[in-house]
């Protein structure tokens, strides 16, 4: 390996200045005395900046080989931080057109990562790689519901609930067609320990949005309900298309259909379902009082 | 040297009954365990002491850590995630250890299935071994034949200096130096060399000794150093004064933070260190953006 002689680059601040001339000396010599390009005190900005201050994060992976454990993490906020989120965005989304063909894992990201230019190395560094992934998709999917919200109100004003609602799970399940071959490792990845926080909170946030498009603004007591039932609809359904192989998931939409009529339907039964409990407790109400007035005479 | 040794055994007996803060006033650059000395003569006492420690280094770092080097080296590597056709260098890796792990990962064969469709960059795989130690290097080549691994040619053993590598700007992949960067005379220099030879979105991974804060284990920890490594060093090696010196360099190391600041200082982006067996050893990590 031949030593040569290049430009050099230093991390001031946060602009990256290129130092000329060589910095190793030629021959036998000894290193030079320690050069001021090694005192990183200032970082060119004019004032005191004091060392950047570390926050503690507590490491949550299981796998190692003792109890003992803590880590550091540099400080949110200093320029390198937005730099490296940045690149690893770009990592994801470039990552994602391979997902087709090598899946929801670190392969699709190291090719990502090839096609950004930026070395494979990065992927090291990423925490949970492919349910980071998979989450990163999941968010892409998310927005156009919540940036379009006006358009679709346009469009869904003439429906019946049931048919908005229908109509928001169809478009969002649609945006997922294309990945549809790979989906079900996806699905498997979320439902690993580690990565079902974040897969519900996710699903919470969609079911949420669904409702809001759909125009339901209350925040009455029933509200969980409706997201609970809202969410499990959702589930079957995607769960339904995985198999699917009809033309433009014909069965999956005609299945959704059914099953948001059957959950209105459900509602009216289980209303019904309450009126005959109410008559039939007063009508047994009134029977006992009856009895009771006929034992005990002159009693209240 | 006797003089010398001397004044080691002097400064050896009171410097564990010293306040933390005075064993601190040397510098790193001119210490060589809890002895001060010239910064150039470092160089040539830790040379010295490789060389003697080369035969047996692989025995004693078992019997030391109770066989917990490998562990820890298992997981520098889960943490690195090394791929094919990846250009890594792992500096002061003399024995191998390291390079060996690396080496493994990516030929294993639940990568295989991973990468199949990184067949063809498989053959790009290079894995440089750089140390300053000669005889460190043969023992590392010996037990690479031993293992087979020269039959394609991954690995390959450079001898040179992690404060002035002779590898081009921007050519690896991935950094690791295991156990290394506390005999270094000039810790900047080798972390500015590291960041110079990594590509962009590179990464530097250092683990190292360090420093042991929990309470009643710090001190079993530093009886352990100082009563009976050394004594093992004489009974195994025959060689009780490189084994001292061994566990007075970890104590003059700067501490974890420090040393991540002064990765941060470096250059890197997103640093940050694991401590394991709370502190005895850690990983410190970072990104070149």
């Amino acid at each position: 390996m031949k030593i040569k002689s290049s430009v050099r680059y230093q991390f001031n601040g946060d602009r990256l200045a290129p130092q000329k001339g060589t910095m190793r000396p030629s021959g036998g010599d000894s290193p030079p005395p320690l050069c001021p390009r090694f005192q990183i005190p200032h970082r060119g900005r004019g004032i005191d900046i004091p060392p950047r201050p570390f926050q503690r994060r507590t490491s949550a992976s299981p796998a190692s080989a003792d109890p003992f454990r803590g880590t550091v993490a540099a400080a949110e906020g200093d320029p390198g931080r937005g730099k490296y989120e940045e690149t690893q965005a770009r990592v994801f989304i470039a990552a994602l057109p391979h997902t087709a063909r090598l899946g929801w894992t670190e392969s699709a990201l190291i090719a990502g990562a090839r096609d950004v230019g930026v070395s494979p190395a990065i992927v090291g560094s990423i925490p949970r790689k492919d349910a980071a992934l998979v989450e990163v998709i999941k968010s892409r999917f998310a927005s156009p519901i919540i940036d379009q919200r006006d358009e679709l109100k346009n469009e869904l004003k003439d429906l019946t609930l049931s048919d908005r609602l229908t109509k928001l799970i169809r478009i969002r399940l649609e945006m997922q067609a294309p990945y549809i071959a790979k989906w079900p490792q996806a699905l498997s990845i979320q439902a690993q320990p580690a990565n079902l926080p974040n897969n519900f909170k996710q699903r919470a946030e969609l079911i949420d949005e669904i409702w809001h498009a759909a125009g339901d603004s209350g925040s009455d007591f029933d509200w969980y309900l409706k997201r609970t039932i809202l969410g499990g609809i959702y589930s079957t359904t995607e769960v339904y298309m995985l198999t699917d192989h009809s033309p433009d998931f014909r069965d999956t939409w005609v299945f959704l259909d059914r099953r948001v009529k059957d959950a209105f339907d459900l509602q009216k039964t289980v209303q019904e379902a309450a009126y005959l409990a109410e008559a039939v407790g007063a009508g047994v109400g009134n029977t006992v009082k009856g009895f009771m007035a006929g034992i005990f005479p002159g009693s209240k | 040297m006797a003089l010398q040794r001397t004044i080691r055994k002097l400064i050896n007996s009171q410097n564990y009954l010293l306040p933390r803060g005075a064993a601190f006033l040397h510098s790193h650059a001119t210490s060589f365990g809890f002895t001060e000395v010239n910064e150039e003569e470092k160089r040539k006492l830790v040379g010295n002491v490789f060389s003697s420690v080369a035969s047996n280094y692989d025995l004693m770092n078992d019997l030391m850590s109770v066989g917990l080097h490998r562990l820890w080296k298992d997981k520098l590597i889960s943490k690195l995630g090394p791929f094919p056709g990846m250009k890594h260098l792992d500096v002061a890796g003399g024995t191998g250890d390291i390079a060996f792990r690396v080496l493994e990962s990516i030929r294993g064969v639940s990568h295989k299935a991973m990468h199949d469709s990184f067949a063809e960059t498989e053959g790009q795989t290079q894995i440089f071994i750089c140390d300053i130690n000669p005889n460190m290097l043969n023992i590392g080549k010996k037990r690479a034949t031993e293992r087979g691994y020269t039959k394609n040619s991954y690995l390959h053993w450079v001898e040179g200096d992690a404060e002035a590598l002779s590898f081009e700007d921007g050519s690896m992949d991935g950094y690791t130096i295991g156990f290394g960067i506390r005999n270094v005379t000039h810790i900047e220099k080798a972390l500015a060399e590291a960041y110079r030879v990594l590509k962009q979105g590179g990464r530097f991974l250092c683990l190292e000794l360090s420093h042991v804060e929990l309470p009643i284990f710090k001190e079993l920890y530093d009886y352990y150093s100082f009563s009976i490594i050394p004594t093992m060093g004489e009974l195994v090696a025959g060689d009780k004064e490189s084994y001292q010196y061994l566990v007075e360099s970890i104590r003059q190391f700067p501490k974890q933070d420090v040393f991540a600041q002064m990765i941060v200082d470096a250059g890197f982006q997103a640093v940050e260190y694991e401590n394991l067996v709370g502190g005895v050893v850690a990983i410190h990590s970072g990104l070149k953006l």
